[in-house]
């Protein structure tokens, strides 16, 4: 036998000293504590799994829970931890592999936006099954076993949106087009059949279309320019989500010729309020989502509270010209620029 | 034993042949059916002309303003074509073209960013800036190319391996370097005063660069394919690679230009993006690949290699626009574009392939005594 296949052998039996060594430190991690004589739980682990890294707004999410988990632990004398899992882009099926991670890893809760409710709901239920408190934020799974739901009303907001835009165009004749993003996003054709059915209510209003586009900014700013330069009578943009606003190519457009009401204040938009470009946004409060996780996490997980409502909506506050300056100070806060 | 002569063609025959000068000509004809389409049944608008305030009709399809952006739209994806037809032509894939688009762009919005108007640059002159921000463009993306290349051969893997891998590479530098933030605050001098300036034409505004940019890369293409040494390789390398390699032709070095050339173009792409949309994230750029090789192989590239041409991969891209555009102007519901732009490729593909064995058998013939 050579020194080579001496060297190979031990380095087998090491290797599979190691694997059975570290399949037994992890059982003992995993494994449920004593529930007679077991000390009082001090530390907390709540998971966040958002849809996709590369949108900012959940980036404020993140921090958002992230410093109100020390606020809280100091309030309730424990300490919490914020574990983030999410996909590098839109990916419902990486989610699901995420949150069955976070199970295993024995996560003590999970609040999710999600990317697909009907291939995220078995995974949530599953989970709840086996005693992780599930939440959702931003995006809802309805038909799953979540103990509750945090963000917007998008039902309720693709009626703002129109009612405002109906506000701002005023009377006369007018023709408005819907930008809708991903086709297959719950939440999207949620707001997109708000402010279908709001536009009834005015007949001097008519639906150009809505327009599908991936929601990446220069692909949404590329669809609305190629449609409004093949409709130029349309006079108004219900943006009821406002990914083409995050590039300043919009930022020509004549102010106020075509009158414009969108979703979100991200930092990129706000020079369209000051430019008189976009008439009004309506801020989704993005920080609080990761605020309110952790707060409505801890209440069922820690006080064995449930919440009030199931479904915990959030405000969806107006911002005009005036408020820029503030939105830029709370932007700086909230991605602790 | 006396030996037979070969039979002489007569003269007459070969005198009658003509070789043809288009071989996209099957696809010229598609788009040329498609633009008389839309300009017949999209129907026409009034609007105002913005020099002399009076009301005119125009055609929806054919008009300037249009015309412009469907150039703009089609000029990433073409320019990102003409640089992947390169690498099909010698038989490979290039998957990473999206993540390379990605990664130039965030290199060159870091570098506009520093010199924007808030930046800690501010203020520099625009003889710098401009072409500072192409150089970072235009180089971060021929080094990713050039990595391709390198570990295409030296690592002797299937192209389709290394850039799966080299895609998500990029990408992921790309997310590391924004933090998942979007870069915007660009120097106008490069947005308004370079890639997006506007000139006015017939009261119509008009963005010219994006399509001059695109018609400069692909002539350039289309003459280095044609004319040059290196163009021939590719082709012999595609074709044959193995008698290239016993023929003495540098194989490997033909394939790093190759990946290099698609890395370049990809970045000549972003710089484009930069300067039009004024932005860049770490998901700009997100599922091109297959778009752009969508249009590489609508022009007529072969992904078995030996075949493509830069004219062709410019008309691919631009019939899937002008479909895209053709949905929005016929108001088709959007949720059959999918659908639409599916069928029609391959129906293009199909008159094309058409076309092409038709051609064939007219050249057989007319070459047969």
């Amino acid at each position: 036998m050579n020194i080579y296949h001496i060297a190979a052998r031990v380095t087998l039996i090491a290797s599979a000293i190691l694997i059975v060594a570290g399949c037994d430190q992890k059982k003992s991690e995993v494994a449920p504590p004593a529930s007679g004589g077991a000390a009082k739980k001090t530390e907390y682990t709540f998971a966040m799994v958002a849809k996709s890294q590369s949108n900012p707004v959940f980036q404020a999410a993140r921090f958002g829970a992230e410093d109100t988990a020390v606020e809280v632990g100091k309030k309730l004398g424990v300490k919490i931890n914020i574990l983030w899992r999410t996909p590098n882009e839109d990916d419902a099926q990486k989610q699901v592999e995420n949150i069955e991670q976070l199970v295993l890893q024995g996560v003590d809760g999970i609040s999710v936006s999600c990317s697909e409710a009907e291939t995220l709901t078995p995974a949530i239920n599953q989970a709840v099954d086996q005693g992780v408190a599930v939440m959702c934020f931003d995006s809802d799974a309805p038909a799953s076993k979540r103990f509750c739901y945090h963000g917007t009303d998008d039902n309720e907001c693709g009626h703002i949106i129109m009612r405002e835009l109906a506000a701002v165009l005023g009377p006369g004749k007018h023709v408005v087009a819907i930008p809708g993003g991903n086709q297959n996003a719950r939440n999207l054709q949620n707001r997109i059949k708000g402010a279908l059915d709001e536009a009834t209510n005015y007949p001097n209003i008519s639906i150009r279309g809505v327009y599908y586009s991936k929601e990446v900014p220069q692909d949404a700013a590329a669809k609305i320019e190629e449609v409004q330069t093949a409709n130029p009578d349309i006079d108004g943009w219900a943006m009821i989500g406002s990914w083409s606003l995050f590039t300043d190519a919009l930022l020509k457009w004549e102010p106020g010729k075509v009158k414009i009401v969108a979703m979100d204040a991200l930092p990129a938009e706000l020079p369209y309020l000051t430019k008189g470009v976009v008439q009004k946004l309506y801020a989704q409060q993005t920080y609080r989502w990761g605020v309110r996780s952790v707060e409505l996490l801890a209440d069922k997980v820690i006080l064995g509270k449930n919440p009030t409502n199931v479904m915990d909506y959030s405000e969806l506050p107006p911002v005009t010209k005036d408020d820029v300056q503030q939105y830029e100070q709370n932007w700086k806060k909230w991605l602790r620029e | 034993m006396a030996i037979e002569p070969e039979p002489v063609v007569p003269l007459k025959h070969v005198v009658g042949f003509k070789r043809p000068r288009f071989k996209e000509s099957g696809l010229m004809g598609v788009l040329l059916a498609l633009g008389l389409f839309l300009s017949i049944f999209g129907g026409s608008l009034q609007v105002t002309n913005r020099d002399t305030s009076e009301v005119v009709k125009v055609n929806k399809f054919m008009r300037a303003d249009n015309l412009d952006k469907l150039a703009k739209n089609t000029s990433f994806f073409a320019i990102m074509a003409v640089g992947a037809t390169f690498v099909i032509i010698t038989g490979g894939i290039d998957l990473s073209v999206g993540a390379v688009y990605c990664l130039a762009a965030v290199c060159g919005a870091m570098f506009l960013n520093r010199f924007g108007p808030h930046g800690a640059g501010a203020g520099a002159p625009a003889i710098l800036v401009v072409p500072g921000a192409i150089l970072v463009c235009l180089g971060a993306g021929a080094l990713c190319g050039f990595i391709n290349g390198l570990g295409v051969v030296c690592l002797r893997v299937h192209s389709f391996v290394i850039t799966l891998g080299t895609m998500a590479i990029y990408r992921g530098i790309a997310f590391v370097m924004t933090k998942a933030q979007a870069y915007t605050d660009f120097p106008p001098q490069f947005t308004d005063g370079f890639v997006r300036r506007e000139i006015n034409w017939h009261g119509a505004s008009l963005y010219p660069v994006p399509l001059a940019i695109m018609i400069g890369v692909t002539v350039f293409a289309w003459w280095y394919l044609k004319h040059s040494v290196t163009g021939r390789q590719i082709f012999a390398v595609g074709g044959n690679e193995q008698a290239s390699l016993f023929s003495g032709l540098p194989v490997n070095w033909v394939k790093v230009k190759v990946y290099t050339f698609s890395g370049l173009a990809a970045g000549i792409a972003a710089m484009i993006m930069l300067g039009y949309y004024g932005s860049a994230s770490s998901d700009a750029g997100k599922g091109y690949e297959l778009d752009v090789i969508a249009a590489a192989v609508v022009g007529g590239a072969s992904l078995a290699g030996g075949r493509g041409t830069a004219l062709g991969a410019l008309l691919g891209a631009l019939i899937i626009q002008v479909i895209n555009n053709g949905i929005i102007i016929l108001n088709i519901d959007q949720n059959y574009s999918q659908i639409i732009i599916g069928a029609v490729i391959v129906l293009a593909v199909l008159l094309d392939r058409i076309n092409n064995t038709l051609r064939e058998r007219r050249m057989t013939r007319a070459a047969r005594p």
